[in-house]
């Protein structure tokens, strides 16, 4: 920052107030676990930052019986707490309570999850892909509802003007899991993530995260296990599956090679039936 | 920005820019600097505090999030002339401490930790320790003292930080 230029820090109480900050040109803070780590990557903090924690909607999940709406704003290790033996949501929680560390998903939100731009590695992004999740922003010109994988494709145009305030999930599946791949067997980001997930149809809908720069449906993969009897889950038969119809171009990265990345997809699909075939809904 | 917090129980009063880091604050104006600055990253978990009870980085923490909230470091578990922490007493009776440089951090975790989780297994001892990193030990000593901690509150019937195990 130059010599001289005091930082603008608003704490909002509403989301009104958190977007008129917003219209003046600050940045939204959350937790700012990956924002204050900006300078490290030869980034800069921002003049101006507006922080969502003291706006009481936004750090609410409310559980319905057909449908939860998390807050922007909600913590990982919260989400944990609250969605902890709620079926249908086993992968969701996996992700949350597998994510960075202890100290970090006590600060670290959804929303801040969701929002950093150009991390591939993010572990709710394949898990709310697989629930079909809704994303909630408030824009300059209004509210506005996008599905997942349109909003992670055009976030960085979309979050110039908006703020993410909600997230939908509809109460649509009976099970659902979470595995992902760190180096170490915890504290790093991972190598390459697959969320899954079967509906009330036993259709199965499958997520990568971390694999390419953008995590994103697997619906090559979807598909050729949509061709299968539904009952005939198999660990076996659906890495063979995933193995035959491996359409990702892996990114390469300081933890591992692009190469890598995509060859470990067929194992990480083994485990993830294997998990699934163990959850209340499906055992 | 002028921000104000509690800090080891009294208030304290910060003015400068909002989005500099807790330990900063800590170490370079309070002295308190047994909350070590390592990686400033989120990663090593030396610089870990109690925002509100919650054990978190202080190195990611803008002071601006902390106002009106109550900050304990560890010179605020045990100033040293008291009793110390029940997991102080067990990491000095089992010798687990080498250089000593990540136990603050390891301290202000774990004491959290067996607060909320009195009949952890040590599993879930060793999950609530990813985020601290220590270069000496192999953690195992250090697990085996959390493990001793929670078994002897346990059968004294006792209170880990008022939680009743
Ligand atoms: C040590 C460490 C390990 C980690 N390991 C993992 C891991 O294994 N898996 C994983 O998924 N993640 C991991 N992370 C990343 C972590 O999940 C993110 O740093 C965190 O989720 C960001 O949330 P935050 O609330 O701290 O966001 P902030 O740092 O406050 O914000 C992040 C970005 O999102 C924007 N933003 C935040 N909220 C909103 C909103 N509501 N609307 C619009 N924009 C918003 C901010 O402007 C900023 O650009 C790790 C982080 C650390 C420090
Ligand atoms: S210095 Fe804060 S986690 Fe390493
Ligand atoms: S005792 Fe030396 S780093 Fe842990």
């Amino acid at each position: 920052m130059a010599p001289g230029v005091e930082r603008s820090f608003t704490a909002a109480s509403t989301l009104e107030e958190a977007l008129a900050a917003r219209r003046q040109g600050a940045a939204v803070l959350a937790g700012g676990t990956w924002m204050m780590r900006d300078p490290r990557r030869g980034g800069q903090l921002p003049v101006a930052v507006v922080a969502l924690h003291r706006i009481p909607a936004l750090s609410k999940v409310e559980i319905n019986a057909d449908h939860v709406v998390i807050g922007a704003a909600v913590t990982h290790a919260v989400l944990v707490r609250v969605l902890h033996g709620v079926a249908g949501f086993e992968g969701l929680v996996a992700a949350a309570q597998g994510a960075a560390n202890p100290g970090i998903r006590s600060v670290a939100t959804v929303g801040g999850n969701l929002c950093a731009l150009d991390f591939a590695a993010a572990d709710l992004a394949p898990a709310f892909l697989v629930c079909e999740a809704t994303v909630e922003l408030q824009t300059f010109e209004g509210p506005k509802l996008l599905g997942i994988s349109d909003f992670l494709e055009g976030r960085h145009r979309l979050l110039t003007e908006a703020i993410v305030t909600r997230i939908h999930l509809r109460r649509d599946l009976i099970a659902s899991a979470h595995i992902r791949l760190p180096l170490r067997k915890a504290g790093d980001y991972p190598v390459a993530i697959v969320s899954l997930a079967v509906d009330k149809d036993k259709r199965c809908r499958i997520a990568v995260g971390s694999v390419e720069p953008v995590a994103r449906r697997w619906t090559a993969l979807e598909q050729a296990m949509a061709a299968g009897p539904a009952s005939a889950l198999d660990p076996e038969r659906a890495a063979e599956l995933a193995l035959e119809h491996n359409d990702f171009q892996g990114r390469d990265g300081k933890e591992a090679e692009g190469w890598y990345r995509r060859q470990v997809l067929s194992p990480l699909v083994r485990r993830g039936v294997a998990a699934l075939l163990k959850t209340e809904g499906l055992a | 920005m002028t921000v104000t917090f509690q800090l080891n129980g009294e208030d304290c009063r910060f003015h400068g820019d909002p989005m500099t880091p807790l330990v900063d604050i800590l170490r370079q104006e309070r002295f308190l600097t047994g909350t070590k600055a390592v990686c400033r990253e989120g990663f090593c978990g030396a610089c870990t505090v109690h925002v509100d009870d919650e054990a978190m980085p202080s190195c990611l923490k803008p002071v601006g999030l902390v106002q009106g909230c109550a900050v304990t470091t560890i010179e605020g578990l045990s100033s040293g002339n008291q009793a110390l922490h029940p997991l102080q007493a067990a990491f000095e009776a089992d010798d687990a401490v080498q250089c000593g440089m990540c136990f603050p951090g390891m301290v202000m975790s774990l004491s959290a930790f067996v607060r909320d989780n009195p009949h952890a297994s040590r599993a879930e001892i060793k999950a609530a320790m990813v985020g601290n990193i220590c270069r000496c030990t192999g953690y195992e000593r250090i697990v085996d003292a959390v493990a001793v901690c929670l078994d002897q509150a346990r059968k004294a019937g006792q209170l880990v930080e008022g939680i009743n195990v």
